[in-house]
């Protein structure tokens, strides 16, 4: 069968035709032109060769230590949350066979150490810890009484310098602070006028003189 | 999806540790080979493929059971393995890389007699495994799930999120570069 296709269409779908993946069509089209064409004949058995030859490659095998790293890199998590669970119920069993114990010995040890009886010593306990709870608001409550006067004067004197610029204000508007204004106003360019530098007279030593 | 790895998946779901051995012991071998194949080297693939199969058993519930487990596995370590390459930059960019996949590319130079002139296959596989290593990963990655695993086209553009055209585009232009490799040193040792 004659076909049209040139030996580059035909060569551009060599490898798909090795592989099989191509329409039965066009397989068709291109086996027609390979059996006319010595070029792409030789160039579909390289192709050939290239598919046999991948699929030889050398292949390594799994390191040993893959499936335990694996196992326990995915099982940890779950193991340490199941040693904590143990380790907790493990401990709160010995604490509460202790108190149990300690209980049920203490009349016993305690006529022999010489120890108050199991009563006094819950009273005590209770009494201690009851003391320990209230001594904390105790001793807060004596700072806040030796702090508290003086931080009230610190906000009244806050209060104060708030009031200052109204007073100025105030003071300002009578006609004796406005003469002393601008007498004290005259008085300060006058002095600066004196003592203001000069390209050549730079420094306190010129200022005095000029006094 | 094969009712034996459907029933593993459902296995591991409940945390039978029995089953994860199970599935590592299954498809390590596979997944060595392909990181294997990405990396060059088998430290390497052994990292990834340990790093392809925790994320897998810790992302089980997000499987797509309908999918190929094989597929799923393979697709994560060749992503691991490209990622490592792309971090380590071992391999300069091959003249390959700078084209676009459909557009023309840019050809190598071929200082090889014409295929016209009636070239034999006269290769040595050794030397053709060296050529291997020197293609670009991506190239590598095609070769290895097309002729070691016998993946189609649409399961390696399944696998490798690609479209089916750049498969085939990929594959052909591995065959050309290793084949005008192939005939300059096969012909002229």
């Amino acid at each position: 069968m004659k076909t049209n296709l040139s030996c580059d269409d035909c060569r551009r779908e060599l490898t798909a035709l090795v592989d099989g993946a191509i329409h039965p069509a066009v397989a068709r089209a291109l086996q027609s032109h390979i059996e006319e064409c010595d070029g792409c004949r030789a160039r579909l058995e390289e192709h050939r060769a290239i598919a046999v030859w991948a699929a030889r490659l050398p292949a390594i095998e799994a390191p040993a230590w893959l499936e335990g790293r694996v196992v326990a890199a995915v099982t940890r998590p779950a193991r340490i949350r199941a040693f904590v669970r143990r380790a907790g119920a493990a401990s709160l069993a010995a604490s509460f066979a202790v108190t149990i114990g300690l209980l049920a010995l203490y009349p016993r040890l305690a006529a022999h150490f010489g120890l108050p009886s199991a009563g006094s010593a819950l009273a005590h306990t209770v009494a201690s810890t009851i003391d320990f709870l209230v001594a904390i608001p105790k001793q807060l409550a004596a700072e806040v009484l030796f702090y508290g006067p003086m931080a009230r004067q610190v906000w009244l004197a806050f209060h104060t310098l708030a009031a200052l610029p109204r007073a100025a204000l105030v003071v300002l508007q009578s006609p004796d602070a406005q003469v002393a204004g601008v007498l004290l106003l005259t008085l300060g360019v006058a002095i600066y006028w004196i003592l203001r530098p000069r390209s050549h007279e730079r420094g306190i030593g010129h200022a005095c003189l000029a006094l | 999806m094969a009712g034996d790895d459907r029933e593993l998946v459902r296995r591991c779901l409940a945390k039978d540790e029995r089953a994860y051995r199970e599935l590592v012991r299954a498809y390590q071998t596979p997944v060595v080979n392909l990181a294997w194949r990405i990396t060059g080297n088998a430290d390497d693939a052994a990292e990834v493929a340990q790093e392809t199969f925790i994320r897998v058993l810790r992302s089980l519930h997000t499987y797509d059971p309908e999918r190929p487990l094989r597929s799923w596995l393979f697709k994560i370590a060749s992503n691991l393995a490209l990622d490592l390459i792309r971090r380590r930059k071992r391999r300069p960019l091959a003249l390959e890389d700078l084209s676009d996949e459909d557009g023309p590319a840019i050809e190598a130079v071929d200082t090889g007699p014409a295929p016209d002139e009636g070239i034999r296959v006269e290769w040595a596989e050794e030397r053709f495994q060296a050529l291997v290593g020197e293609l670009p990963e991506h190239y590598r990655a095609i070769l290895h799930l097309r002729y070691r695993e016998e993946f189609s086209y649409e399961e390696i553009a399944e696998t490798l999120e690609i479209p089916l055209g750049t498969v085939k585009v990929r594959l052909h232009r591995a065959h050309e570069n290793l084949r005008r490799k192939l005939n300059v040193r096969g012909t002229k040792p």
